[in-house]
């Protein structure tokens, strides 16, 4: 065999090194993906979703209402209910707060805790919060309740993406 | 919290607050039972990953022990192991979460606090009736993992 002639051996290494190297391509290219999706997606979640309620039925004692949205996840779409606590204030404004305890994430509830009427409490390690979301200093949660911004469209109350607000 | 590698580094922070386990239970039958079997799996998985919604601060949910109902081998002791486990190491509290009767025999075996549920027939529900259901049991759910808690620290 002459020198020029590709052996067996190299020949298989070549062949190796390319099915190699298209599988890394392939590997590449979806995590670019991934890495610029996020920002691609960035608008859509801007939306407003409809709930059951009458902005009219809304009243000083906050009640709870459930909505329902799409959700995706990674390549899961699903439907998740969101949760909020809304209430008219003493100006007769909106309020709608997020049930999820800031400092991990349970439920909260509201006037839950015999002890503690009137304010939301955390079950789980007794977090507490006044009627408007403001965290009670020294329980746990270190800031306040996240808000839904919302809106009113034919007498519908329609809930945004809660916002995080600053700590007390 | 859920048994994913996020919410593990978030357990890791803060150890502390999260002090109870919970194990959902699965029975599973090739032979007859067979849907059984399915049917209670799938109603235990909804109910405790409901409750770990609710009570995500606190709990965290492992993933699921599934077990062959005819096993010739001693189930439960493998269970236990788990169970020592997790009591060793910062868990305070472990609950089982389960619509297999069958655990109601070993209950005194276990350390930990056995939460049996009987199934519902889901399937045969329409979304509404299967949700206010759902909610329902929830709530019961919870509130005895509150009492539970708070029966604890009163001690
Ligand atoms: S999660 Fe609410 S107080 Fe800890």
């Amino acid at each position: 065999m002459s020198k020029d002639r590709v052996s067996r051996r190299q020949f298989l290494n070549y062949t190796l090194l390319g099915v190699g190297g298209f599988m890394a391509a392939g590997m590449v290219m979806p995590m670019a993906r991934f890495a610029i999706d996020p920002v691609l997606k960035a608008n859509a979640s801007g939306d407003f979703v409809a709930t059951k309620v009458k902005v009219a039925d809304i009243t000083e004692e906050p009640q709870r209402v459930d909505f329902k949205f799409d959700q995706v996840d990674a390549w899961y779409e699903s439907e998740e209910t969101g949760t909020a606590w809304v209430y008219k204030n003493e100006n007769g404004e909106i309020v709608a707060l997020s049930p999820v305890c800031k400092h991990l994430g349970c439920t909260v509830d509201w006037n839950a805790d015999e002890k503690n009427q009137n304010m939301f409490f955390c079950p789980c390690h007794y977090g507490l919060y006044e009627k408007d979301g403001t965290n009670v200093p020294g329980t746990p949660p270190l800031a306040p309740l996240d808000v839904y911004p919302y809106q009113e469209k034919d007498g519908i109350l329609y809930l945004g993406k809660a916002q995080p607000r600053e700590g007390a | 919290m859920k048994w994913t590698p996020a919410d593990i580094e978030k357990f890791e922070k803060s150890p502390e607050y999260v002090d109870t386990a919970v194990v959902p239970l699965f029975p599973v039958s090739f032979a007859n039972g067979m849907k059984e079997t399915a049917a209670m799996t799938e109603f235990t998985s909804l109910l405790t990953s409901q409750l770990e919604r609710q009570l995500q601060g606190r709990i965290l949910l492992t993933p699921g022990f599934s077990y062959l109902k005819s096993s010739r081998f001693p189930v439960v002791e493998q269970l236990k192991d788990w169970e020592t486990d997790m009591l060793d190491k910062q868990f305070n509290h472990v609950f089982y979460v389960t619509s297999d009767s069958d655990w109601k025999q070993h209950e005194a075996m276990l350390q930990g606090t056995l939460l049996w549920i009987p199934s519902l027939p889901l399937q045969h529900m329409d979304e509404k009736a299967k949700q206010s259901v759902m909610e329902d049991q929830i709530r019961q759910l919870m509130n005895l993992f509150i009492q539970k808690w708070r029966d604890a620290e009163a001690e």
